[in-house]
């Protein structure tokens, strides 16, 4: 059962503590900690109604205060998607930098102004005149935006470099086949079919979006700003300033967190951009907690599930059909409605299956990625569809899952129906089997409490994320990492990437994949911030859980590079072949050493061979190239979450969790298991805390921007930590660097529906919708009691 | 507007400043003291990364007028390692990886002192209810909360 093989390390799967220490000082710098001498405050208006014609942004008042301002009339025609991950064909495009016709959503940017003072910029900005021409109803719900008589968010849009035209707010749809459902629903026994609905949240990265921008004398900039990807922000920029990308340069700099929230060049950027080049200063832009809100969210889904099974608990056929109202912007509903059709796809073998995605406009602010991208939306559906079939089919829960399963030698759609391969790492048995035992699945019912207010269940539910979006052809989707590894002449190591870190540990994992190969000691590599995409070469992005598997990826491949040039000189120095060398780790030197196989006692050190190189001016050990994974492996999860439902206050608790991952050799043992603790959190405030709703009338937020409204877990929503088991399964993944693959979004994929089944478990109701908050749950018990107790769905 | 003079220690510091009567003690350590570690999460008291120090107190930078601090010792996370040698505390996040992106730590670290100097022997329902004020979106607070309670136990050891 067990696949990993005896893999011994010297530096990957062990703590160290060195890294992060600038986060606990306080020296750590994140874009809005940057300040240059003479630098201007900027500050944006932001439009209060929702979908409105602008006639004119008048700003003279304002610039007679002497603020610098810009407004529509100010930023170049260019129509673009911020989001450029996706191959251009495949990429809607329907903004600018400031809307030039009308605004789609409260708290669309319209205008800015820079001042020397925050005070001085708001002052001005208040003298904006702005002319409102005709204004329509907020659409803030899907059935608002998908009723026939909606006013148009927009009458067409870009596709690629063809012009498309928009009906019915309808912003795109994908529809997929495989197979014959109708001839699969005729075989199947039992059918199901249910609706679910899981609710838009906003990401509440705790840094709020951001960027400093400084203008060159050659006309070009130098940036900091908020971004999971520098060199995307840079092509966006000069395609929209029509600057030269050697004229841009965008530093690489530490995230306040981010969940996904910056796949896209943020809001800010550009508008910072404009500003500084305009005023020909510096100039900082901080966005507020409130302006964050309406800047970004994840995409909320609708989902009908329709699923035939036969009695012996094989699978049939699957109609999967999803809504998605993404609000005023569409930033990347293509791509996800196609992930959305992955995850569904990937999870359980359906034999036939139907796929029918719609994504609509709404005035509302743009939806976007957020971490799982769209797993753990479809995964609510589908965990709990086969909940309700096992209990149909009279079958034990974890039984029907480990029957139905996809995993090794199947194929995973890991970014979507046109990136697939085959899946060659699988821990899903062992995570079930040993999540069973560490939960005590079969003394499950012995938990429960038949008369008492408080109720406990146990769910169990699987997901997975993908790592990264490589599979053997290139798809839809732009995948690579690029990377430098130089040897210094004192022995130590420099890797150059511009990978990000959203603080799980990516770069942790880069600079030990690089000491392992070199046999360096980790404290002698750094992979530390100062670089930027003129020092860098190409990574696409940060995001689809590629940071291990492409990025880290691209790391080894080029320290192996760099391993062979430095053999290759070795050998002349021992004068022999390379291939009788040994290179190891020393630790009592501290050093990587080289020796002629089988005499130890003749090493030379790393450093001694470098600096030998620059005596001699032979030159650098160094290379530099990019990679691209042509798998795309899943990393899966199974949790167990135990619930404690208060019958009386609604109020639902978890005592207890295990929760499994597969992520093949773990690089960072305890950051990885951060991710899996940090996204159980995010979970069950899906599952039982956040929404993020709007008014109907205002088109505005309902939270006002207030967290405490918008509500996000806190340290007491989790469980005691001697209640929380995380373990990991024992996989090699034969593609991954050293055998890794990824977590971060996997993570998050299974927590609700986990939580949900549970809860199901617990009272006996089947909530289809989320949040399941005290006043849902209290109204849910009572239309179970007026029904006599019988179990029951929510919707 | 016109500017207040006020003095103060920041961090073992004679300082003295112009505030106006209007500014909030984080633009006055952020932007003109240029003391980065103390974030801006919120602005109105609601996540806890802007915690600090003043006079022993732990107050929000945010909801603190800047002249409020006149004649007070103010104490940042920039405040509490001796030269490169951390605070136990610090160490302790550290160990634990109780750190991810980094941005919520600063306040973490503050209330968890602050947490330490009122009750050292904390119950982990204590620690919990004691740190509800700092949002954290990376860790799920298990971390955090195993580095506050390695660090009660280094103590009293
Ligand atoms: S910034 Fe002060 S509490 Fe959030
Ligand atoms: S570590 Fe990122 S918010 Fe706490």
């Amino acid at each position: 059962m067990l696949e990993q093989k005896e893999h011994k390390f010297d530096i990957l799967g062990r703590d160290y503590d060195i890294k992060n220490i600038g986060k606990v000082t306080g020296e750590e710098k994140y874009s809005c900690d940057i300040n240059i001498p003479g630098q201007l405050h900027a500050v944006i208006l932001r439009s209060p109604y929702a979908h409105a014609e602008i006639k004119e942004v008048d700003y003279t008042e304002a610039e007679k205060m002497g603020a610098i301002c810009i407004g529509p009339q100010d930023v170049p025609d260019v129509i673009y998607n911020e989001r450029i991950v996706s191959i251009p064909a495949k990429t809607y495009r329907d903004r600018t930098v400031f809307p030039k016709d009308k605004v789609r959503h409260v708290g669309e940017a319209i205008a800015a102004c820079a001042a020397e003072t925050e005070g001085k910029a708001f002052e001005a900005l208040k003298k904006i005149k702005v002319i409102w021409g005709e204004k329509w109803e907020p659409l803030v719900t899907l059935d608002d935006a998908m009723s026939p008589d909606a006013p148009a968010i927009y009458d067409n849009v870009f596709l690629g470099e063809e012009r498309v035209k928009i009906s019915n707010n309808l912003a795109c749809d994908r529809n997929i086949d495989v197979g014959d459902i109708e001839e699969g629903f005729k075989e199947a026994d039992i059918i199901a079919d249910e609706t679910f609905d899981v609710q838009r949240v906003y990401h509440m990265q705790l840094e709020t979006k951001s960027a400093v921008c400084q203008p060159e004398a050659d006309g070009g900039i130098t940036l900091w700003t908020t971004t999971q990807g520098i060199h995307n922000v840079r092509i966006l920029l000069g395609q929209i300033f029509s600057i030269p990308l050697s004229r841009i340069n965008v530093k690489r700099i530490t995230l306040g967190g981010s969940f996904g929230s910056s796949i896209q060049m943020n809001s800010v950027t550009p508008i910072c951009v404009a500003l500084a080049l305009k005023a020909r200063k510096p100039v900082k832009l901080v966005t507020t907690r409130e302006e964050d809100m309406y800047d970004h969210s994840s995409y909320p889904l609708k989902t009908r599930l329709k699923v035939g099974v036969k009695k012996d608990g094989t699978l049939t056929a699957a109609h999967c059909q999803v809504w998605l109202e993404i609000g005023g912007h569409n930033i990347q509903a293509y791509p996800y409605l196609g992930c959305v059709a992955g995850w569904f796809a990937s999870l359980y073998r359906w034999k036939n299956l139907r796929y029918e995605g719609k994504a609509y406009y709404s005035n509302k602010g743009p939806a976007c990625a957020r971490r799982g991208y769209g797993s753990p939306q479809v995964n609510f559906p589908v965990e709990n569809m086969i909940d309700i079939l096992a209990e149909k089919l009279g079958m034990d829960p974890i039984e029907f899952r480990r029957k139905n399963y996809v995993g090794k030698g199947e194929e995973f759609w890991g970014q979507g129906p046109t990136v697939r391969s085959l899946i060659r790492s699988c821990g899903v048995e062992e995570m079930l089997d040993r999540g069973a035992e560490l939960i005590e699945w079969d003394k499950k019912s012995e938990l429960k409490n038949k008369n008492g207010k408080i109720k406990r269940g146990i769910g169990v539910a699987r997901g997975f994320h993908t790592s990264g979006t490589g599979g053997p052809k290139a798809g839809e989707v732009i995948d690579y990492s690029g990377a430098t590894v130089k040897i210094n002449e004192d022995g130590s190591v420099d890797v150059i990437t511009a990978l990000m870190d959203h603080g799980g540990g990516t770069w942790e994992a880069g600079a030990k994949v690089a000491a392992e190969v070199l046999k360096v000691p980790f404290e002698k590599v750094s992979i530390d911030n100062g670089v930027d995409t003129r020092t860098t070469v190409f990574d696409v992005n940060t995001h689809a859980t590629r940071g291990v598997y492409c990025g880290c990826g691209a790391i080894k491949y080029v320290a192996e590079k760099v391993k062979e040039m430095l053999l290759n000189y070795a050998a002349t120095l021992f004068e022999d072949r390379p291939e009788n060398l040994v290179l190891a780790l020393n630790e009592e030197l501290g050093q990587g050493i080289i020796y002629p196989i089988d005499l130890p006692e003749k090493y030379k050190t790393i450093a001694e061979i470098a600096d030998h190189a620059r005596i001699n001016s032979v030159g650098t050990f160094v290379y530099t190239s990019t990679l691209r994974q042509k798998n795309c492996p899943p990393c899966f999860i199974t949790y167990f979450t135990e619930v404690e439902v208060n019958t009386e206050t609604g109020e639902i608790s978890v005592p207890r969790v295990v929760m499994m991952g597969d992520s093949g050799t773990i690089i960072n043992p305890e950051l990885w298991k951060g991710q899996i603790l940090g996204a159980y959190a995010l979970g069950i405030g899906l599952g039982k805390l956040e929404d993020i709703p709007y008014n109907k009338e205002s088109g505005k937020l309902n939270c006002n921007g207030l967290i405490t409204d918008f509500k996000v877990p806190i340290t007491t929503d989790m469980p005691h930590t001697d209640n929380i088991t995380v373990e990991h399964a024992h996989t090699y993944e034969p593609t991954g660097p050293f055998g890794a693959k990824g977590i971060g979004e996997a993570a998050l994929s299974a927590v609700a529906s986990s939580f949900g089944n549970a809860v199901y478990d617990a009272v006996g109701i089947r909530f289809h919708k989320l949040p399941i908050t005290p006043e849902v749950m209290l109204k849910a018990l009572q239309d179970k009691n007026r029904i006599g107790g019988k179990n029951k769905d929510a919707h | 507007m016109r500017k207040i003079p006020i003095k103060f220690t920041i961090n073992g510091q004679q300082k003295e400043a112009l505030v106006q009567s209007n500014e909030l003690l984080i633009n006055l350590l952020r932007d003109e003291l240029y003391l980065t570690g103390t974030k801006y999460g919120c602005g109105i008291g609601e996540c806890g990364a802007c915690t600090v120090f003043v006079d022993d107190e732990l107050v929000l930078a945010c909801l603190t007028l800047a002249v409020t601090v006149d004649g007070k010792e103010i104490t940042t996370i920039e405040g509490l390692a001796k030269g490169k040698e951390l605070h136990p505390m610090q160490v302790s996040f550290l160990k634990n990886a109780a750190v991810q992106c980094g941005f919520c730590t600063p306040g973490m670290i503050m209330t968890a002192i602050s947490l330490m100097k009122e009750n050292p022997d904390p119950s982990e329902e204590e620690i919990r209810e004691y740190m509800r004020g700092n949002i954290c979106r990376c860790t799920g607070y298990t971390q955090i909360i195993k580095a506050i309670k390695e660090y009660a136990h280094n103590m009293k050891a």
